[in-house]
């Protein structure tokens, strides 16, 4: 039996047979859309989860590496320069920024951050130049960030002693992005209207690092590349901090000597062994350059 | 056609960015969204050849072949062409939200609504097809 073969009814089976391949098409679109949808949902869930990478853990610093970091010879600073370090703004038209009246540097960052990694290496070989550095952590930036699980320390809970200017350390959040230490309205407020391209050039605009050196000289962002710092321990670089050697030994020498010129323009070039040193007084004329 | 032009907009803006932004050595502090980050990484190029900037052919092409006269031919080239197109292109979307996601770890709006865009232009591509009589002659 073949069916009825009127054209009446030979055009309704020529409908159903278009009505059916419509249907078919259509349901191979929505599977082809269904299938875009589900590997995006798939990729944003394995990100989420974490794709198997741990961040670290913050722990106190190692003592042998505080030490070492913290008493850089002098002969070690003198040769390194500037080690290429971008140098940071100079700031006009804001008011002087002070703690207990004295200067004040502010510096405000985050764990995971791996160019806030880069930035306190020299920075704390710096301020340990005016005073006391104490209570310092040691961790790695995020592993889910680029360039990712840089070796740093943390400035979160640290203490600094000195007669000559206050540290004031902000670090935002651990390494898992969760809150740590949170700014008063005022240091936010100032952070926000510093970190800015009209004070601190192009990096601005609420990027971090943000360091104002009591609000003469600012800086957003790090003096260098943080990717020399990549699979060495932090052992490895205080040693190399410490005797000048190695690329990653000799650009924290380089940055910190950086630093320590902004701090003497805080301070009014105390103490004078430090600030009056060549290796210092050679940068001094090249802050603002950037 | 109008997502079209709108994409093609958006490709031109992402190319300028390309071109004049600046590879910072600094963290947003919006953390994960950083359209610097993803539009001056190494990831940013493949073959040579920017991201953004091969993405100007594509909805060139898109513009083209949903002009008002192109949508409503019936030519089989034209049609298997654009579906063929948008289907290249929402792989390639593919494997860019995989390489922001975990080559660059970042995310950029922008580059996000090219995304979104080019998976709007899929779906009404897909279902104006469905809707039609197949490419056989």
């Amino acid at each position: 039996m073949t069916g009825p073969k009127t054209p009446k009814a030979r055009a309704m089976r020529e409908q159903m047979k278009r009505q059916e391949a419509r249907r078919r098409q259509l349901m191979i679109a929505g599977s082809a859309v269904a299938v875009v949808v589900l590997v995006v949902v798939v990729l944003v869930v394995v990100k989420v989860a974490g794709g198997g990478k741990k961040n670290d853990t913050t722990s106190n610093a190692s003592g042998s590496v505080v030490s070492q970091l913290t008493s850089v010879p002098a002969s070690v600073w003198q040769q390194a320069g500037d080690g290429g370090a971008t140098p940071p703004n100079k700031i006009s038209g804001v008011d002087p920024l002070t703690s207990n009246g004295k200067p004040e540097l502010l510096y405000y960052g985050a764990e995971w951050c791996p160019y806030c990694a880069a930035e306190r290496w020299p920075l704390a070989v710096a301020l340990s130049r005016f005073g006391t550095l104490t209570n310092l952590g040691q961790t790695h930036s995020a592993v889910d960030d680029q360039p990712s699980n840089i070796p740093t320390l943390s400035f979160h809970g640290s203490k600094f002693t000195s007669k000559y200017l206050t540290f004031t350390p902000i670090e935002t959040q651990d390494n898992n992005r969760k809150t740590l230490d949170t700014p008063t309205k005022a240091q936010q407020d100032l952070v926000e209207k510093l970190d800015t391209p009209q004070y601190v050039g192009g990096q601005g605009s609420g990027s971090i690092p943000f360091i104002t050196y009591g609000n003469k000289l600012a800086s957003s962002g790090s003096a260098y590349d943080p990717t020399i710092l990549s699979g060495k321990s932090h052992a490895k670089i205080a040693a190399d901090v410490h005797s000048g050697s190695g690329k990653d030994g000799q650009t924290i020498n380089g940055a910190a000597n950086v630093f320590t010129a902004a701090i003497c323009q805080m301070t009014n070039n105390q103490p004078s062994n430090v600030c009056s040193a060549s290796a210092i007084k050679s940068i001094v004329g090249k802050l603002g350059a950037s | 056609m109008i997502i079209s032009v709108i994409g093609l907009g958006v490709s031109i803006y992402l190319t300028v960015e390309h071109y004049t932004g600046n590879a910072t050595l600094a963290c947003s502090s919006n953390g994960t969204i950083d359209c610097a980050k993803v539009t001056t990484s190494p990831e940013s190029k493949i073959i040579g050849i920017p991201v953004a900037v091969l993405g100007l052919p594509f909805f060139v092409a898109m513009v083209a072949a949903n002009l008002p006269a192109a949508w409503r031919s019936t030519l089989p080239w034209l049609r298997l062409g654009r579906l063929l197109s948008v289907g290249v292109g929402i792989v390639f979307v593919l494997y860019l939200v995989y390489v922001e996601l975990f080559r660059v770890d970042a995310i950029c709006l922008w580059c996000t609504s090219v995304h979104v865009l080019t998976f709007l232009l899929l779906v009404i591509v897909l279902l104006a097809e469905a809707g039609r009589d197949s490419f056989a002659p």
